[in-house]
């Protein structure tokens, strides 16, 4: 009776922690595609060595609306011609600026076209409460794309937003950000 | 130890009670509900930088700043320029649904050559080097043809062909040629223009003038702005329309005989007791008026009341500053003599150059020397000659260029048109969309669409002060396209014509510093505006008076009232896609497109709702449907301009029939004009 016990709790048991270990392991490497932004930006260089301030790219327009990603003409100022050694300014310089070529950058955060989401109503808060600390990084982290969705993996979901309005006391009707 | 059956089971049931504790189920329910929205035919929004960019619509007759919204560069909306004079703040239908015209299906989106029966794409190379050894070939014998009156395009087109010796530059019909030569009669030079904004009484004869005539978002503001002055606008035709609708009277009167009516309230005034008879031409005109329009005649001709005509005279005179708009329903085919009977009266009131009054601007600067002088253009008369040349009364051009215009489609005579067309030894067409025109052509050179070039006006018809518009490209040309004027400059060259300029910037560049603008503001968007009228020696008529042609009524036709509804196009366009929802359930019934008449000219005729009839004239035959409708008058049968499309695209192709078919146009004897403002038609069941 004991080794008939064992022959059906030991099975179970390994199912249970391989399907947990493939679960959370193995799982994500199948669902998520991991992809790098066309060009190896580096913020350090820019932020520490040319002193410039995160507004210079990520800047809101006059009406209030983010420019979000910037564009050549945000560049161009003095990447018109190549300023370094790094082989990736000399590669947007030729296959981007001199093409006329915007960067197709990878938007970690980006949210569907159903999502109002307004910058200036959150100026408030620190950028890395919700985008990755990338003014300290040389090399932007990897952007992990759904296979199935095809978001981001670090696409803030719905109840992430509703927990911070919740906390903070803002309103969490439908209209807020479904416009 | 094997894995028996038990075992084996276990695992897998260890296995799903395992996954429960993962993301492996919860996510992908999740990731499968967001995939189902991720079509790739879901329009995705497209973010970036939201601007509004100044820009013109010339999309009807009129020529005004609009501005574009634009996302990141790309147009999305075109709303009205609150800083433009022929705007202020105002659009019309076509310039609603301007910025959609940008991805018509029907743009032609790269340079074409005729192939047998169907079209080949050609480089732009080949297609510049066939037009301008065409053009060397031609010699003098050619011919151009310009739907734009305002644009310098047409300047620099005209200047190719005046350059290779041929005299043949030609506009499309409206009312800016009739107009001049009516101011002529009166000894006036220049462009005419109405100050509606400063009269107190607006009388528009046949004027659709918040619908479709003139500058109809300026019209509309300053109808707008009159409502709190107390200023009357009264509106005489034979139909109920966008005007009537919100006029503070309608005046019924059969179609195309205002300009009678207008000579009827002349006589009226010319009869009270001020002594005028130290006007020049007065005594003559008072004469030619009293014995040939006696008030029980002109009640005859027009249907209007004595007791609303003498009230009208006597309205005007007290007025103060009254102002007569004369046009016809469709904005096209009155003839001098019958602009000029208008214009008469207004100077009977003394309203000519003076403010709230009719306004005679200075006609554009001359850039391009070889080009013809817009009098002399205005002076030809196109319908004319197409037809002159389809009955081989003339030879048909070597060369025939036609620019923003669709002759094969919007011509009265229209059948001898297309022949005249047809027999062209070879035809280019510069238009941006695949218009019956371009469909005729043996090569299509497609002029970028209005918001990817640099693009002028000059005082477009109507405006009340000389103004002048540039505006710059909003988008790159989205297609194979490229300006007209910049190729015709480089064909020129080509042909080793020298136009003089290099750039058709330079051309505009040249026109803004001859009229004292600031090109760089004009840019920006701020016209240029002035307040300068030449002088004029006017005198009541200074050429023999003589009665106006009205076709006579036979108890057999219907006076036939074609109008011009921009929401469905106009002689440039067809229905842009945007609007095909603005069509009303009463406009068309299927494909067939309604025509009006009241009940008991639908009695006379035998007809009843929703008949199909054939409308026949001594120009061509047309089909349609019949809707009764009692804002008609009696004998009156109004039908809709812009359906019947032969060319376009789906939204406009084969919907209704081309009411220019019906258009027979006759020529003015002294002044060489057509005109075809009282075509009779017969009605009768399909």
């Amino acid at each position: 009776m004991a080794k008939c016990k064992s022959c059906v709790v030991l099975p179970f048991l390994v199912g249970l922690v391989a399907s947990i270990v493939l679960g959370w392991w193995g799982f994500p490497k199948v669902l998520y595609s991991q992809k790098t932004q066309p060009i190896r930006f580096d913020h350090v260089v820019h932020v520490e060595d040319q002193a410039m301030a995160c507004e210079d790219c990520h800047a809101f327009r006059d009406d209030g609306s983010y420019a979000g990603m910037p564009t050549n003409a945000n560049c161009v100022g003095c990447h018109e011609d190549v300023q370094g050694e790094d082989p990736d300014e000399a590669r947007y310089v030729t296959e981007y600026v001199q093409q006329e070529k915007e960067v197709e950058w990878l938007g970690y955060q980006k949210q569907p076209d159903n999502v109002y989401f307004s910058h200036i109503a959150h100026k408030e808060l620190d950028c890395t409460s919700c985008h990755p600390d990338v003014a300290n990084m040389s090399t932007p982290p990897v952007y992990y794309e759904n296979r199935l969705s095809g978001y981001s993996k670090d696409t803030m979901k719905m109840w992430q937003c509703e927990e911070c309005h919740a906390q903070s006391g803002a309103s969490n009707a439908c209209f807020v950000c479904h416009k | 130890m094997g894995l028996d059956r038990r075992s084996f089971i276990s695992l897998v049931a260890g296995g799903v009670a395992g996954s429960l504790f993962t993301p492996v189920i919860w996510k992908t329910l999740d990731d499968v509900s967001i995939w189902t929205q991720n079509w790739p035919w879901i329009p995705r929004l497209q973010y970036g930088e939201e601007l509004t960019v100044p820009a013109l619509c010339k999309l009807g007759a009129d020529a005004y700043g609009v501005k574009v919204k634009t996302i990141a560069g790309r147009p999305v909306a075109a709303e009205g320029n609150p800083d433009h004079p022929l705007s202020l703040g105002g659009i019309c239908p076509l310039g609603a649904a301007s910025v959609h015209l940008l991805y018509s299906p029907s743009r032609v989106k790269n340079p074409k050559l005729k192939d047998g029966s169907s079209f080949k794409d050609i480089t732009w190379e080949e297609a510049e080097e066939l037009l301008a050894g065409k053009i060397t070939e031609a010699g003098a014998n050619m011919a151009m043809i310009s739907g734009d009156e305002t644009g310098s395009v047409t300047d620099v087109l005209s200047g190719l062909v005046g350059k290779a010796g041929s005299d043949k530059s030609y506009f499309m019909p409206g009312e800016s040629a009739p107009a001049a030569a009516a101011l002529a009669m009166l000894g006036g030079d220049g462009q005419v223009g109405y100050d509606i904004e400063n009269a107190n009484y607006v009388l528009m004869l046949g004027a659709d003038a918040l619908g479709s005539w003139g500058n109809v978002a300026r019209n509309g503001k300053a109808f707008s702005a009159s409502r709190e002055k107390g200023v009357k606008f009264v509106y005489v035709g034979p139909a109920q329309n966008g005007t009537t609708a919100v006029a503070d009277s309608w005046i019924p009167c059969a179609a195309g005989t205002e300009p009678v009516l207008a000579l009827g309230i002349a006589a009226v005034i010319a009869g009270t007791n001020r002594d005028r008879s130290f006007w020049p031409g007065f005594a003559s005109f008072a004469k030619f008026v009293q014995t040939s329009y006696p008030l029980e005649k002109v009640v005859e001709i027009t249907g209007v009341s004595a007791a609303t005509i003498t009230g009208l005279a006597r309205e005007l005179a007290r007025a103060g500053r009254p102002l007569v708009l004369t046009a016809a329903e469709a904005g096209q085919g009155l003839g001098a003599f019958e602009l000029a009977a208008g214009m008469s009266l207004n100077m009977l009131l003394e309203r000519v150059n003076t403010v709230g009054g009719v306004r005679i601007l200075p006609w554009a600067p001359k850039v391009v020397e070889a080009a013809a002088d817009k009098k002399a253009m205005l002076a030809n008369d196109l319908v004319a000659y197409l037809s002159t040349v389809a009955d081989g009364g003339a030879e048909a051009p070597a060369l025939l260029m036609v620019y923003g215009a669709n002759p094969a489609y919007a011509l009265p005579n229209l059948a001898k048109a297309q022949a005249a067309i047809d027999k062209a030894g070879f035809v280019v067409s510069f238009s941006s969309f695949m218009d019956e025109t371009a469909a005729m052509a043996d090569l299509i050179m497609p002029d970028s669409y209005a918001f990817e070039r640099l693009d002028d006006a000059y005082s477009p018809y109507g405006s009340g002060q000389p103004n002048y518009t540039v505006a710059a490209p909003v988008i790159k040309p989205v297609f194979d396209t490229k300006p007209a004027g910049d190729v015709l400059l480089s064909v020129a060259a080509k042909a080793e014509l020298d136009l003089g300029f290099e750039s058709f910037e330079d051309v505009v560049k040249a026109k803004a510093e001859a009229l004292g603008a600031d090109f760089d503001e004009m840019v920006e968007g701020a016209a240029w505006v002035s307040e300068e009228f030449p002088a004029q020696d006017l005198a009541l008529w200074t050429t023999p008076l003589q009665e106006l042609a009205v076709a006579a009524q036979d108890g057999k036709t219907l006076a036939l009232a074609p109008v011009l509804r921009l929401k469905i196009g106009s002689a440039k366009v067809a229905i842009p896609p945007f609007n095909t929802n603005a069509i009303r359930f009463d406009e068309m019934l299927g494909n067939d497109m309604y025509v009006l008449i009241n009940a008991a000219t639908a009695k006379n005729l035998g007809l009843k709702k929703d008949d199909a009839v054939k409308l026949a004239s001594s120009g061509g035959e047309c089909k349609a449907r019949v809707r009764i409708f009692e804002g008609v008058m009696n004998d009156t049968v109004v039908a809709p301009l812009g359906l019947g499309h032969t060319a376009w695209d789906a939204f406009s192709r084969g919907k209704g029939d081309n009411v220019y078919k019906l258009l027979a146009a006759d020529t003015e004897a002294e002044t060489g004009l057509s005109r075809f403002a009282t075509v009779r038609v017969t009605v009768s069941k399909a």
